[in-house]
């Protein structure tokens, strides 16, 4: 299972069923994005009882990331005997403006922005 | 002929602090970078400029996100030619002007999307599309830029198109306006 993927401006990592992402993510659409959604997907098949996703140092996702990360959030939704948390920080702008959506989608998703 | 869709008009006068950049195609060779790059200038270079009263960690992050979503548009949809970004900013309000040029067929299928986008409340929409989009994993672009920009945001954004007769294709200039606090 691959459990990182890193370039010169972000990084995602998986430590248990926690993921990691740091730096600025500009990906150029859906298919730019496919390896690191089947990362996602493979912590997600592990079924652990929360999948945690750390985006406390994402400073920047463009749109197409933030529908990456919608996307996710529905697949956990159909599993509803896993829970899903979401860390942000409030020092990052786009984490409080655009976080709330996926909570939308997915009500017992929980948020932490702090 | 001309048609213009949405509701941002450029309002700020003449003496606003404004930039303006030309990404030239030929020069350049106009690429994904090409986006983040020139958004995080300006939105560090306009963040600089607005003064007390005004978040400029919030302005820069907000100014990168907006212009980074409609270059990436123009980046992606362009059929010819340079980009063109004229931005401005005064008490507070942030404009910003992106010209490029686009096909007629490209032209069609946005004011049809663009039509029924503007009929609908954009956080209403946003959900739909993001469901939309988990149930089509051929769908290759998102088309969330612009309804987060509006919903997330609360940008205003507004659309020119003009055709140019010499060659069939269409000049379209994206407006977009924020109010950053």
């Amino acid at each position: 299972m691959n459990m990182e993927i890193s370039t010169n401006d972000y990084r995602v990592w998986v430590e248990g069923a926690k993921i990691h992402y740091e730096g600025t993510m500009r990906l150029s659409g859906t298919e730019a994005y496919a390896p690191i959604l089947s990362l996602m997907n493979d912590v997600l098949a592990s079924k652990p009882e929360t999948i945690c996703l750390d985006l406390t140092g994402l400073e920047f996702l463009n749109s197409s990331g933030i529908n990456l990360l919608a996307k996710f959030t529905i697949e956990v939704r159909k599993q509803p005997d896993i829970g899903i948390e979401v860390l942000g920080s409030k020092t990052i702008p786009w984490q409080s403006k655009s976080l709330k959506n996926l909570q939308r989608l997915h009500p017992a998703l929980e948020l932490q922005i702090n | 002929m001309a048609e213009h869709l949405g509701s941002a008009h450029l309002e700020n006068s003449a003496s606003a602090k404004n930039y303006r950049i030309v990404l030239v195609a030929d020069k350049l060779d106009i690429s994904w970078h090409h986006c983040g790059t020139t958004s995080d200038f300006l939105g560090e270079y306009f963040s600089r400029a607005c003064g007390a009263g005004v978040d400029a960690v919030d302005a820069r992050h907000s100014i990168g996100y907006l212009l980074n979503e409609i270059l990436e548009n123009a980046v992606k949809f362009r059929e010819t030619g340079n980009i063109e970004v004229i931005c401005s900013l005064e008490n507070g309000r942030f404009e910003a002007g992106i010209a490029n040029v686009i096909s007629r067929e490209t032209t069609d299928s946005f004011q049809k999307h663009l039509n029924v986008m503007l009929k609908k409340d954009p956080g209403e929409l946003l959900l739909e599309r993001i469901e939309a989009n988990a149930l089509d994993p051929e769908s290759g672009g998102s088309g969330l830029g612009l309804l987060t920009l509006m919903n997330d945001y609360g940008a205003e954004l507004g659309w020119q198109f003009e055709d140019e007769h010499v060659n069939g294709h269409v000049r379209l200039n994206t407006i977009a306006a924020l109010a950053l606090s």
